[in-house]
């Protein structure tokens, strides 16, 4: 059919993780689009690190030209299918609280290297004085965000956008190691909880690689 | 006031300066709002993520520079011409967004001048050398007469532009590995309405 045609082809490659590079995973299993799901190990990379233009994972192909930058990526395939809010404003919100969780990731990555024993360090000293003061930092915002759209389940707008996917794994990711974390943050939750139970996603989730992050 | 268009920053181009010159460029009014530290110590509170820049548009409030400075780039025809060229405009921004975070402890260093060295020598020039190889390859294969990405100009092309010119200024020959992409910035502020900008607008350190 003259449709299919005319759909690109897609193909994801990123390490064996989650990561930023999931919400690009859940944006096409969202929409129903096929996409291959390229996953390299560590033991890979170095002989295939020069076929990827920039030396870095993830990179999205769209009809075999490479694409890197997973907030970019996602944020492209959210525009395409639509999970990129209803307005031009409601975008830019999207946007403006994917940048902020990726400055949550920097204050909280420090937690995470000694946490995953990649950096030596006090885990519990680690969890108190950077993991926790980030979630709180970080979370106060974002729950307050959900709250001002109308507790609706949605951080903008009201139907599902990347931002909505990404906090969903933040969250599943930091519980497992920090288990409770959330519980001060229940609209924060009721988001993560509407995701999930998409059945579409809540199949993938049973079924994808399990991995720490 | 009549404007639909508030941007509030600190009274130097920093995160700001980008969304102004988009202003300009389109021929668009806006307050340009441009705060005391005494002033921001009260309005902190009341902005969306505590920090700044925020834009308000018809009173509702916008934060994350790159947020906005996209929002606005979209509004006024600055965000490249399909929604491929919009995606590249946007990975080239993240890139130089990872290089200048990388880069900016050494170039704002202020110690002894042999510690100043070993930061350029060991943090900043092998940053500037992963990214600007990359940011190349992106101008080769997506750019065209004198921008990054696309035939014409966009936010990242203004915001590269405005980052080489305090290098060019403040660390003279940091960039003369890279010639093509100094033919492109100077080409990108050359642009006959830039310019005017460039000339008239406040004169800060940063």
């Amino acid at each position: 059919p003259v449709s299919t045609l005319a759909m690109p082809s897609y193909k994801l490659s990123e390490f064996d993780t989650r990561g930023l590079a999931e919400v690009s995973r859940q944006l096409f299993i969202l929409s129903g689009t096929p996409y291959e799901d390229n996953r390299i190990s560590k033991d890979q990379w170095p002989a295939l690190k020069e076929k990827y233009g920039f030396g870095e994972l993830p990179v999205l192909e769209v009809d075999g030209k490479q694409i890197p930058q997973s907030l970019a990526i996602a944020r492209y395939l959210a525009k395409e299918f639509g999970f990129y809010g209803a307005n031009a404003f409601e975008a830019a919100w999207i946007d403006a609280l994917a940048d902020q969780a990726k400055d949550f990731i920097s204050d909280i990555h420090p937690y995470f290297a000694i946490a995953m024993g990649m950096v030596a360090g006090d885990t519990d000293k680690a969890k108190a004085e950077i993991a926790l003061p980030a979630i709180k930092k970080h979370f106060d915002l974002f729950e307050k965000v959900a709250k001002d759209n109308g507790s609706n389940s949605h951080f903008v707008g009201s139907n599902f956008s990347y931002f909505d996917i990404l906090i969903s794994e933040f969250v599943f990711s930091i519980d497992s190691f920090l288990p409770g974390s959330f519980d001060a943050f229940p609209t924060v939750l009721a988001v993560r909880a509407k995701v999930t139970s998409i059945p579409a996603i809540k199949e993938w989730i049973e079924k994808r690689p399990k991995t720490v992050t | 006031s009549m404007l639909r268009y508030k941007l509030i920053y600190f009274p130097i181009r920093g995160r700001g300066e980008v969304a102004r010159q988009l202003f300009y460029l389109a021929g668009v009014p806006f307050k340009d709002d441009r705060i005391t530290i005494s002033e921001w110590s009260s309005l902190k509170a009341k902005t969306p993520f505590g920090q700044l820049p925020v834009l308000e548009v018809d009173g509702h409030q916008l934060a994350q520079s790159f947020a906005i400075f996209r929002y606005l780039a979209q509004e006024f025809g600055f965000a490249g011409d399909s929604p491929l060229e919009a995606l590249w405009v946007d990975v080239t921004a993240d890139q130089h967004k990872e290089y200048e975070n990388k880069i900016k402890p050494a170039l704002r260093f202020q110690g002894s001048e042999e510690e100043k060295e070993q930061l350029m020598r060991n943090v900043a020039e092998p940053a500037r050398d992963k990214y600007f190889p990359l940011l190349e390859k992106i101008a080769e294969e997506h750019g065209s007469s004198g921008h990054f990405v696309g035939a014409s100009l966009t936010w990242v092309d203004l915001l590269i532009a405005e980052h080489a010119s305090i290098l060019l200024k403040q660390f003279p020959g940091f960039l003369d590995r890279y010639p093509t992409v100094l033919a492109i910035v100077d080409a990108i502020l050359s642009t006959p309405k830039l310019k005017e900008w460039l000339e008239k607008r406040p004169d800060t350190a940063f």
